[in-house]
């Protein structure tokens, strides 16, 4: 192998060695000079229910553990999702329970780019579905077990149930949800607007 | 075969032979990095094993970004190494795709290789997602772009419960189970790569799984030096709350990332999952079973049990079994039996069997003496010309080579198939001498065929070229199709040396059939 073939296979093993190591550290580009809004949160969604309470009748009919003195039926609310920036609708969505039968927790998450700078930001959640409570659920746990104590046949049971959809409405995120502020974005930055559940409200995080 | 997959087949193989060409002019056959790029794979992916678990001493899952700055603000034990870990992944990734190409423009990737093909496919998408997952482990922003991509792809699958993105949104920190998740990936797919690998060779004889020493070293200590020359910087770490101005990426594999960031997530796990199938899918778009060569076939009158087939065959396709014919248990207890499922019709065996009892149908070593002697009975033929025997593959661009040599070609299926019997013939026949040009031995599409036939010409393997042959007259050489001119030379050489030689004069006791005649069963039935 003459000096020159090994001279040049070295500068193409040379060569190839910088590719690898180039291809190695390529620069992808990135953000422009943008912020970024992002809304974004889990929370379980209210149980839609419709109570009634079951006839003598009706009870009678049912095999003696299945016995119960409402029957409720129903399902996951939905909600509709607004972001308004500048008093601008730029985001917008129905927002559904997780899950197939849609009955899991509820996922938002959305980004909207915006430009940097100050931006009033309203974001609201509320609630499609009307709800009602059912009978007997107005009270505090206290006056339902005096209540259910009054009902011979179901004893306690009542005021369990009734406790436990009590619960589960507590549970769920809020009816209706808003946030509206005013913040200064910087490019680049990444503003989340998240539901804290022990305060119960739409808080902002990564805010300068 | 189609016609449009057989001119893609070619157009492939035309830009390999300039390559490996260029390669086999700069390094030599020996050294041709191409001819070696799936044994180069495998070499990086120790480096990477040995490299990896060094690295895995000093990270952290509670604090992924701190750990891997550590390692990297390390220059002697941690920088370097991390280099070459980086650069040791792309350069396996590069080494596969180059081996992936080579079998594919070989025509290697159907019939019995289907299993090798669809293997290796798999062990691709392996080692890009073992990158993918090396990546997240630094959990810089690039590592971000990453798992942030992966997770928008994974959230369009129905099986997640809860949508993955949810863990970089910042409403908490990512958790430590991500990280664990992820290390854990990073560790089991070299696993889930040994068993592919094994795979992948399962049905190769005497597997070569390194290169040569000179060149393994040559390539790792190029890594090394690179590692030195470029080291390892830490780019800004993973935030949700800021977005990178600049991602300095590894363009080997996130070469898609741009792409698909524009799409939706599910389209671009679908067309990332559809190109891997459509890849898998070679095998069938490439050639259909009416094409595919027939397997060899066993004389069982004529096998004497000697077992060399099965020990030449380079694909473990021939196995030695008892015999079922009791008349012939005088001749040996086990005969040669092939398995058409593995036999790639590459011929080798016949050129292993002394007695010329198997081969595939048309191409056993009686064929092709039978050949031979309608060769020389041609009229054509005079006395002292040089006989050029290579393989069909090589013979359409070495014709005009061979021809302005002065010389005359004959072709065989695969050098490794041509029997010595055939050797024998030209030079006692009056052949001025037999020059056998093959593939270079890391370049043999059947893997083993210049070898064995090496090995029975100079150094009496079995099926050896007999001692009565003038060995001055015969010469194996390695030529690369697609180098004219080196190819010339080495015609032109041979040449030379014959002319030094005395006039060559026919065997006036040459009985072809004698050669090639098989030896009886015993007792005569």
């Amino acid at each position: 192998m003459s000096a020159l073939a090994r001279g040049t296979g070295v500068a193409v093993a040379l060569l190839v060695t910088t590719a690898i190591v180039w291809g190695s550290h390529v620069s992808f580009g990135g953000a422009g000079e943008i912020a970024v809004l992002r809304v974004a949160w889990s929370a379980r969604p209210e149980r839609i229910e419709r109570c009634r309470r079951l006839s003598e009748a009706e009870i009678a009919a049912l095999p003696v553990h299945m016995r119960r003195e409402m029957e409720c039926e129903g399902a996951a609310a939905r909600y509709r999702l607004e972001v308004m920036r500048n008093d601008v609708l730029v985001d917008s969505a129905t927002v559904l329970g997780g899950g197939l039968r849609n009955d899991r927790e509820l996922y938002v998450s959305r980004e909207i780019v915006v430009a940097p700078g100050e931006q009033a930001i309203r974001v609201r959640f509320a609630r499609l579905d009307s709800s009602s409570v059912p009978p007997g659920d107005e009270q505090s746990p206290g006056e339902t077990d005096s209540m259910a104590a009054q009902t011979r046949e179901f004893g306690d049971r009542a005021g369990r149930e009734a406790d436990e959809r009590r619960r589960r409405r507590a549970e769920a995120i809020p009816a209706v949800l808003t946030v509206d502020t005013t913040l200064a974005l910087n490019s680049r930055q990444v503003i989340l607007v998240t539901y804290d559940p022990l305060s119960r409200r739409l808080v902002f995080k990564g805010a300068p | 075969m189609a016609a449009p997959q057989r001119s893609i087949e070619q157009l492939a193989w035309r830009a390999l032979g300039a390559a490996d060409a260029a390669c086999n002019r700069l390094y030599g056959w020996r050294g041709n990095p191409l001819y070696q790029s799936g044994t180069i794979a495998v070499a990086l992916l120790i480096v990477l094993l040995v490299t990896g678990l060094w690295l895995l001493l000093f990270y952290r899952i509670g604090s992924p970004y701190a750990s891997v700055a550590n390692i990297t603000a390390s220059p002697f034990t941690g920088n370097w190494v991390r280099g070459v870990h980086r650069y040791a992944s792309d350069a396996a990734l590069v080494a596969t795709v180059v081996h992936l190409f080579r079998m594919f423009a070989q025509g290697r990737s159907w019939g019995p290789r289907t299993l090798a093909w669809v293997s290796g496919v798999v062990l691709l998408a392996l080692i890009f997602v073992c990158g993918w997952t090396g990546y997240v482990m630094v959990w810089d922003v690039f590592g971000q772009a990453l798992a942030l991509e992966g997770a928008r792809m994974l959230d369009t699958l129905p099986v997640l419960s809860e949508p993955v993105s949810r863990a970089f949104t910042g409403e908490r920190p990512v958790a430590n189970a991500f990280f664990f998740v992820n290390l854990f990936a990073h560790v089991a797919l070299p696993l889930g790569l040994a068993v592919g690998l094994w795979l992948h060779v399962s049905r190769l004889a005497r597997t070569a799984l390194l290169p040569p020493r000179p060149l393994m070293w040559t390539v790792i200590g190029v890594l090394v030096a690179a590692s030195l020359v470029r080291p390892i910087a830490m780019d800004l770490p993973a935030s949700a709350f800021s977005l990178a101005a600049t991602i300095q990426g590894d363009v080997f594999y996130a070469f898609w990332l741009p792409i698909s960031q524009q799409l939706n997530g599910g389209l671009a796990l679908g067309l990332g999952f559809l190109a891997f199938v459509l890849l898998a899918l070679v095998p069938l778009a490439m050639r259909r079973g009416p094409e595919r060569p027939p397997p060899s076939q066993v004389d069982q009158e004529i096998c004497v049990g000697c077992e060399q087939c099965a020990a030449d065959c380079p694909y473990e396709a021939i196995t030695m079994v008892p015999r079922t014919d009791p008349l012939l248990l005088v001749r040996s207890e086990t005969v040669a039996e092939v398995d058409p499922a593995k036999c790639v019709s590459c011929g080798i065996c016949a050129g292993s069997c002394a007695p010329m009892g198997v081969g595939p149908p048309g191409r056993s070593g009686r064929n092709q003496v039978a050949e031979v002697r309608e060769f020389l009975r041609a009229p054509a033929r005079h006395a002292g010309e040089l006989v050029v025997i290579c393989c069909d593959r090589a013979a359409p661009g070495l014709a005009s080579d061979v021809a302005a040599a002065g010389g005359v070609l004959r072709k065989v299926d695969c050098v490794g198939s041509l029997h010595t019997s055939v050797i024998e013939l030209h030079v006692r026949a009056g052949s001025g001498g037999v020059l056998v040009l093959g593939c270079p031995p890391r370049d043999c599409w059947n893997r083993e065929g210049p070898k064995w036939l090496s090995e029975r010409v100079y150094h009496d393997r079995e099926a050896e070229l007999q001692a009565r042959v003038d060995r001055r007259r015969v010469r194996i050489a390695y030529a690369d199709v697609h180098d004219g001119p080196a190819t010339r030379a080495t015609i032109r050489a041979f040449a030379k040396e014959l002319d030094l030689l005395d006039h060559p004069a026919a065997d006036a006791t040459l009985d072809i059939d004698a050669v090639c005649d098989p030896v009886p069963a015993e007792p005569a039935r």
